[in-house]
């Protein structure tokens, strides 16, 4: 395994972790809308849902670099060949 | 001896059945355990479809609210103002007749009208004119008449306010203020 690719493996694996901690965060946020929603207050519901399309934001770019920096590796050992 | 001469047999037929397993391996040679291997690839795609479906569900959370306020609340006529004296009170249904409500008149002469229903464990509220209060039966709670916000007991949520319109003497309701 080259450096590079043993930096994406970790890469892969640390950005793994930090979109499961988003996605507790948005599941937190959720549980938080329907609180919020069944004591009828309703700002607290439109900030959840702000926070939670930001952190999907988040995550989404996070895939995208993620998935970006693989198929590099995966051509520049291609090349290597 | 007996036993001698069935030992080879049984391993003859253990044998068998290993090299029947070999081939029925061969056929499928995918193991469960490789079956049910999720590659990290896999598991980033799952998330990220989860975080979507997350921020879509919060989403409609945020957004009920205005698509059931969108929904007209109908106009019922409740009474005459005259017939409720200073202190007194009326029981009416809105919005519909499963929705219990009460009309109180304050001391100052205002008209306040809140769903009878408990905050609590949906009893049914009663006024309380020494107290001045809305009085569930139920646990002891207590709702304010001026904003129907609980003071005492077990409720924490204010009671649902109806909104009147009086034209002439005649009181209606019109919408519900949560």
């Amino acid at each position: 395994m080259s450096t590079r690719q043993a930096q994406g493996t970790t890469l892969f694996t640390a950005l793994l972790f930090l979109i499961g901690i988003g996605v507790v965060v948005q599941l937190w946020l959720l549980a938080a809308s329907v609180d919020a929603l069944l004591r009828h207050q309703e700002n607290t519901s439109i900030h959840a849902a702000i926070g939670s399309a930001v952190v999907f934001a988040i995550n989404g770019l996070l895939v995208l670099y993620v998935f970006n920096f693989d198929r590099r590796i995966k051509r520049d050992s291609e090349r290597m060949k | 001896m007996a036993d001698e001469k069935d030992q080879p047999q049984e391993e003859c037929f253990e044998c068998k059945k290993k090299q029947k397993d070999a081939r029925w391996r061969e056929d499928f040679p995918v193991s469960w355990e490789n079956d049910n291997y999720v590659t990290r690839r896999e598991m980033v795609k799952f998330l990220a479809l989860g975080s979507l479906t997350i921020a879509g569900a919060n989403a409609v959370v945020a957004g009920l609210p205005y698509i059931s306020k969108a929904a007209e609340m109908p106009r019922t006529r409740v009474g005459l103002a005259s017939s409720i004296p200073v202190g007194g009170s009326k029981l009416f249904s809105y919005p519909t007749p499963e929705d219990p409500c009460i009309l109180v008149r304050q001391n100052n002469g205002d008209l306040v009208a809140y769903s009878q229903v408990c905050t609590h464990l949906s009893c049914a509220v009663v006024h309380n004119e020494k107290e001045n209060a809305l009085f569930c039966p139920c646990h002891h709670g207590y709702f304010s008449v001026d904003e129907g916000r609980p003071y005492a007991g077990p409720p924490t949520r204010p009671l649902p306010r109806i909104k009147l319109e009086q034209q002439g003497n005649e009181i209606f309701a019109i919408g519900v203020e949560v």
